[in-house]
């Protein structure tokens, strides 16, 4: 229920910021609140994995769209 | 005591738990020194023009870019909380691949997830419930990422030079 509350309202903030690259940290929160739910809703063994997939996807996304927007290849100094 | 009050309780002492643990750990492991990918730096860099602090922004874009010890700490307590110890090592081995995927060369995530995994079942045999070490680190990251970043920023800024000395 919390977590759900907080998915929303990070969803919110998420469409109200216009700056893409600090929509980011909003949609990470998101990311966390969904990631939650999800083993909170399901406790079931594969949910570990299903939560986990989910949230190292979800950043790798981040992760792509921060170093576009940064005119970037994603590469480690 | 009234049930409903002492689970709120619960998830407040747990989001506290949770927070030191991940800001202690990413602060070991030098999240705040520089954006470990270009992105990272980048959001460091926009958060820093809104009046926030450069540090702390580019602790916030590598926590954006790469499952750190805040990712590892709520999968911990989700693996915890599904299977107790090896759900978190699980979940820790998970983190692990992950922080790989997203061309990350450090063991933040990794490190934060092991950690956690212990706290969080120690706290499970003081009478804790898993449950709310997950709601707890929602609201742990939701404090840094999702309220104002200028102010979280500046906050991690601080603890940055400390940690710097």
């Amino acid at each position: 229920m919390g977590c759900a509350i907080v998915a929303v309202y990070a969803a919110l903030r998420v469409a109200l910021e216009s700056d893409t690259l600090r929509k980011l940290p909003f949609l990470n929160v998101l990311s966390f609140a969904v990631a939650g739910s999800i083993a909170l809703i399901i406790p079931h063994p594969l949910s570990i994995v299903a939560a986990a997939a989910y949230f190292v996807g979800s950043t790798l996304e981040s992760n792509a769209i921060a170093s576009t927007f940064a005119g970037g290849l994603d590469r480690r100094e | 005591m009234d049930g409903t009050l002492l689970i709120l309780l619960q998830i407040l002492v747990a989001a506290a738990v949770c927070w030191i643990n991940f800001v202690a750990i990413d602060l070991f492991f030098k999240l705040p020194e520089k954006g470990g990918v270009v992105g990272a730096a980048a959001i460091g860099k926009r958060i820093e023009e809104k009046g926030g602090g450069l540090h702390g922004g580019f602790m916030m874009g590598n926590i954006v870019s790469s499952p750190d010890a805040s990712a590892g700490t709520l999968l911990a307590s989700c693996g915890v909380f599904i299977a107790g110890i090896p759900g978190g090592l699980l979940a820790a081995l998970l983190v692990y691949i992950g922080n790989r995927i997203c061309h990350d060369p450090g063991y933040a995530g990794t490190t934060g997830c092991i950690t956690a995994t212990f706290i969080v079942y120690g706290f499970t045999l003081i009478g804790f419930s898993a449950a709310a070490f997950i709601a707890g680190m929602v609201i742990a990251i939701l404090t840094i990422q999702g309220i104002s970043h200028v102010h979280a920023s500046r906050l991690l800024s601080r603890l940055w030079k400390v940690r710097r000395g």
